[in-house]
């Protein structure tokens, strides 16, 4: 059970990084995008939809293995 | 309170690669109470130590498979006699529950029968009909059933048929899609093909199963483990096949939303890419399986039946039910069900399977036999010494299990890297995007330019789509899997084939340290010699009448009731020429010195040369030939027949048959061979000199060899120690390599790194060969593997686009990854093929006695 309960605070803490880190690259992209030549909007779109998505996979088993080992230390 | 620590192997469903691997390990040490993590993709096992008051199996379970994998179950059904009420439920329920591995158990009462669920490998059906039996009822398994290599087969044959139905979905419609995709380029052909097939919707449509029926694992198996902070190759193949499907469906919906529009709808890169990946899953679960064939074949020894006397009866029984001290009857072309001590009859048994020993060998009452050998010519009756995991055959498919278990230092290394690399190559995925989005696609785009062996023009395909193209390509051609099963592969492969000529290597390190070897330490006694004397020359004198065997007899009969070694070798020496040794009518011991004794009125003097002095028997005309013997490091003895000078008679620890041969194939390997001994430096040398040895310890005590071998290591080299398992343990201990050789079925018991059954020198030749052919295919394989992503990495990425003007479709990456996989299996399977320089098809010597086997059918048995 405290398992669980653990594994549900790893997840919900480290939704709360991993997802700003990966809509911030996403918006950084597009702002990029916005000073660096003439893209079509949607094109812009889909490359930040692309960037924010690799990011999100870059960044999400990272910090979740992060939180899980501080949360787990604080725990035992 | 001390800390309880239980060991465990647990079966792993799903692994596909290293990084798996590394996930499947880091669920089990974040638990609590869990340590010494170590899986083993290649046996798709994980060994841990757990402590059972802060862990259970069940919580094993989860954290495997909330990390997308699975700890497989099987399910028995077993008869239950003797139960009468609901309370008889209850016991036997609860007997089958408190067992390790067991997960749910269900008695039926009225169908007589219980429902087990258990993780194979953690609990047997033996243990289980023992604790019904335990609680006093009657257990038999339902069904012939799975045993656990056919539970192993029965998952590969599993995974060989869904990845087969995939695969024939997958295959068909994208060759389907493939050709509609292509049909304006298909020329004559058109008129065979209807054109509604090249429609981007129709594409669209036929793609769409493809994706979310065969390609679905990738996706929910790539969440699974995403969301609990771990990524694997899956991760690669869903963003690859969903980046490419996703654009192909927005481009055919919304042609005009400014992703490249219909030029940019690759469909069947989707629909073939994921052909690719599952055709490498699929022959990947079809050859994977075949590197493991040595332990199947081991497995496949163990008996299921045997014949044991009750009561006088035959009555056959499971051979997993055979108790200590059962007498069992064994056949002609029987196996043996289990070791034990023959009590009646005689046979020849064949023994081939277990110590590589090419003939068979003769059983007579008294001689141990081995459970899993075959019975060939007689019948006979043995009595079980060694039952269940105590048997020699068990205990060898334990430490060849064990063994494949066990991770190489070099296979580590692979794993790390591998584990670290699917995030790696997802970075590099975004850095190969913002390349060619912000500058490359400007550079260098070339509307005429196409994907590598297709005709496929990239020219309406936008910034775009060309850079998440070669993003995608990045993705699908870095895949390690091969990186994964280059090392397990052939540790698999090398262990099973060291088994298979005797030598059982304890671990991936064991191979990994004997291939390195530079220096060869033997044990004199016993290892290199017989370790115990023996007549090596007789000498007539020229003044004597007796001839060489009157000497050698009248000599043996002198020492026939002596007790000293030397005497004990010149009576073996004279039986064994076939000469008669009678009872002499005196005889006199004279301390130090020698015997005297008198036969039929012939006097004997048997001694050293102080004795003949004293008794003015003058050897003068010998001794030149005494000194010469002496110098070769035997001992002379002087025999004089009737207070004359009869001649001489040399005794010596000789060496064993096969020494010299072995000694000369390991200088042909380059390496450096050292004998270490007690023995005095003449006597040593003299050993040495005839065995071809370059280098010579002498009169060094038996403690002194970790020294010794310590010195050797100081001065950098690689040693490995070749001795007794029980004498020589630290030496062992203290090299790299420490071989115990000789230890013949008891292999728990020895220490050492490498294990040889038979007592035949030309092993530690076989060892070495077998770790230097499995360490080659390693290093071929991680070449391979590395090869294909580091030729495929820059490829991918378009690194050549700015002078070829053509880029690698994702498609095409898929397959290449999928070959380096099969290649790399492929490869490790040449290693079937490998057979020792030193030759094992003729006979040795302690086969060697069974030359008249007679057929003792009638006299057991057979009545």
């Amino acid at each position: 059970m405290e398992h669980e309960q653990v594994e549900k605070e790893v997840a919900r803490r480290s939704a709360l990084i991993y997802l700003p880190i990966s809509i911030g690259s996403a918006l950084l992209f597009l702002l990029a995008t916005a000073f660096s030549g003439d893209y079509p909007l949607m094109t812009r779109v889909g490359g930040m939809v692309w960037i924010g998505l690799l990011t999100l996979i870059v960044s999400m088993p990272i910090v979740i293995s992060r939180m899980k080992k501080q949360l787990q230390g604080k725990s035992s | 309170m001390a800390k309880i620590v239980s060991e465990i192997t647990l079966p792993i469903n799903g692994m596909t690669c290293a990084s798996c691997v590394s996930h499947v390990e880091g669920a089990l040490k974040n638990l609590p109470g869990v340590s010494n993590v170590t899986v083993n993709l290649a046996t798709n096992k994980a060994n841990l130590s757990y402590d059972p008051q802060r862990v259970k199996l069940d919580d094993m379970r989860r954290a495997v498979e909330d990390v997308g994998y699975a700890i497989p179950t099987a399910e028995l059904t077993l008869d239950v006699r003797g139960m009468t009420c609901a309370s008889c439920v209850d016991h036997v329920e609860g007997a089958l529950k408190e067992l390790r591995g067991v997960q749910e158990a269900v008695v039926n009462l009225g169908l007589n029968t219980a429902r087990v669920v258990y993780v194979p490998g953690v609990v047997s059906t033996s243990a289980m009909k023992r604790a019904v039996r335990e609680v006093g009822y009657e257990a038999q398994e339902r069904s012939e059933g799975a045993d656990a290599l056919d539970r192993e087969r029965q998952a590969r044959e599993d995974e060989i048929k869904i990845q087969g139905r995939n695969l024939m979905i997958a295959g068909i419609i994208g060759l389907v899609v493939m050709i509609g995709t292509f049909y304006e380029m298909l020329g004559p052909l058109k008129a065979f093909i209807p054109e509604w097939l090249s429609y981007k919707w129709v594409l669209g449509l036929l793609t769409t199963p493809v994706v979310f029926g065969p390609g679905r694992q990738f996706f929910t198996n790539s969440w699974r483990g995403l969301k609990h902070g771990v990524t694997d190759m899956n991760l690669l193949y869903a963003t690859g096949i969903g980046a490419a499907y996703g654009i192909a469906v927005i481009n055919t919906l919304f042609p005009k939303a400014g992703f490249g529009g219909e030029g940019a709808t690759f469909f069947e890169s989707a629909a073939l890419l994921t052909g690719f990946i599952i055709l490498g899953r699929w022959l990947e679960a079809l050859t994977r399986g075949r590197t493991s064939e040595a332990i199947r074949k081991l497995m496949k020894l163990q008996p299921k039946v045997a014949r044991v006397m009750r009561n006088d009866r035959e009555e056959e029984i499971p051979a997993d039910e055979v108790e200590l001290g059962d007498v069992i009857l064994v056949r002609p072309g029987e196996s043996i069900a289990v070791d034990g001590e023959v009590t009646e009859g005689y046979s020849a048994v064949d023994e081939s399977m277990l110590t590589g020993e090419s003939l068979p060998v003769e059983k007579k009452a008294g001689d141990a036999v081995i459970g899993g050998t075959i019975n060939k010519t007689g019948a006979f009756k043995f009595k079980a010494t060694r039952v269940g995991k105590e048997t020699a055959l068990a205990q060898i498919i334990k430490l060849v299990e064990d063994a494949q278990a066990s991770k190489a230092p070099i296979q580590k290394l692979a794993d790390w890297v591998a584990g670290h690399f699917i995030l790696g190559v997802h970075l590099l995925a975004v850095v190969v995007f913002l390349f060619w989005f912000f500058f490359g696609y400007q550079l260098f785009f070339d509307p005429n330019s196409s994907f590598i062996l297709s005709p496929y023009k990239l020219g309406e395909i936008g910034v775009f789509g060309f850079s998440l193209l070669l993003s995608v390509t990045v993705l699908v051609i870095s895949c390690p899997c091969a990186v994964g099963l280059a090392t397990p592969s052939a540790m698999m492969a090398g262990t099973g084939k060291g088994a298979e000529f005797g030598v059982l290597f304890k671990g991936a390190e064991a191979i990994e340290n004997t291939s390195k070897l530079q220096t060869i330490v033997f044990d004199k006694t016993g290892t290199l010699t017989k370790g115990e004397p023996s007549v090596t020359d007789v000498v007539v004198s020229e003044q004597s009448l007796v001839k060489d065997d009157q000497l050698l007899r009248f000599a043996a009969i002198a020492e026939k009731n002596s007790e000293h070694p030397l005497g004990e070798a010149i009576v073996h020496g004279a039986e064994s020429r076939g000469l008669q040794v009678v009872e002499p009518d005196t005889f006199n011991s004279i301390p130090g010195h020698g015997v005297e004794a008198k036969v039929k009125k012939t006097e004997i003097l048997l001694g050293n040369r102080k004795l003949m002095k004293e008794r003015s028997v003058d050897f003068s005309a010998m001794l030149t030939r005494a000194e010469a013997l002496e110098v070769d490091g035997k001992t002379v003895m002087f025999v004089a027949v009737d207070a004359k000078p009869a001649g001489l008679i040399a005794v010596a620890d000789t060496l064993k048959e096969y020494s010299a041969e072995a000694i000369k194939h390991l200088h042909k390997l380059g390496l450096e061979v050292v004998m270490i001994t007690g023995d005095n430096r003449r006597t040593a040398d003299a050993i040495a000199r005839k065995a071809g040895i370059d280098r010579v310890l002498a009169e060094v005590l038996p403690q002194d060899k970790v020294e010794e071998v310590k010195k050797l290591q100081a001065q950098g080299k690689k040693v490995a120690m070749v001795g007794d398992g029980v004498n020589d343990a630290p030496a062992l201990a203290q090299a790299e390599v420490g071989m115990a050789i000789g230890s013949g079925t008891d292999v728990a018991k020895e220490t050492g790194d490498v294990i040889l059954i038979k007592d035949d020198i030309r092993d530690v030749v076989v060892a070495l060969e077998v770790a230097k052919a499995t360490m080659r295919k390693v290093k071929q394989n991680l070449f391979w593997a590395f090869f294909y992503n580091t030729l495929g990495i820059p490829l991918g990425a378009g690194l050549f686009y700015a002078f070829a003007s053509v880029v690698i479709s994702p498609e095409l990456a898929g397959l290449m990854m999928a070959v380096s996989s099969i290649s790399v299996t492929l490869n490790t399977l040449l290693l079937k093929n490998f057979k020792p320089s030193v030759g094992r098809g003729h006979k040795s010597k302690q086969g060697s006695g069974n030359t008249q086997l007679r057929s003792a059918t009638a006299s057991v048995g057979d009545d």
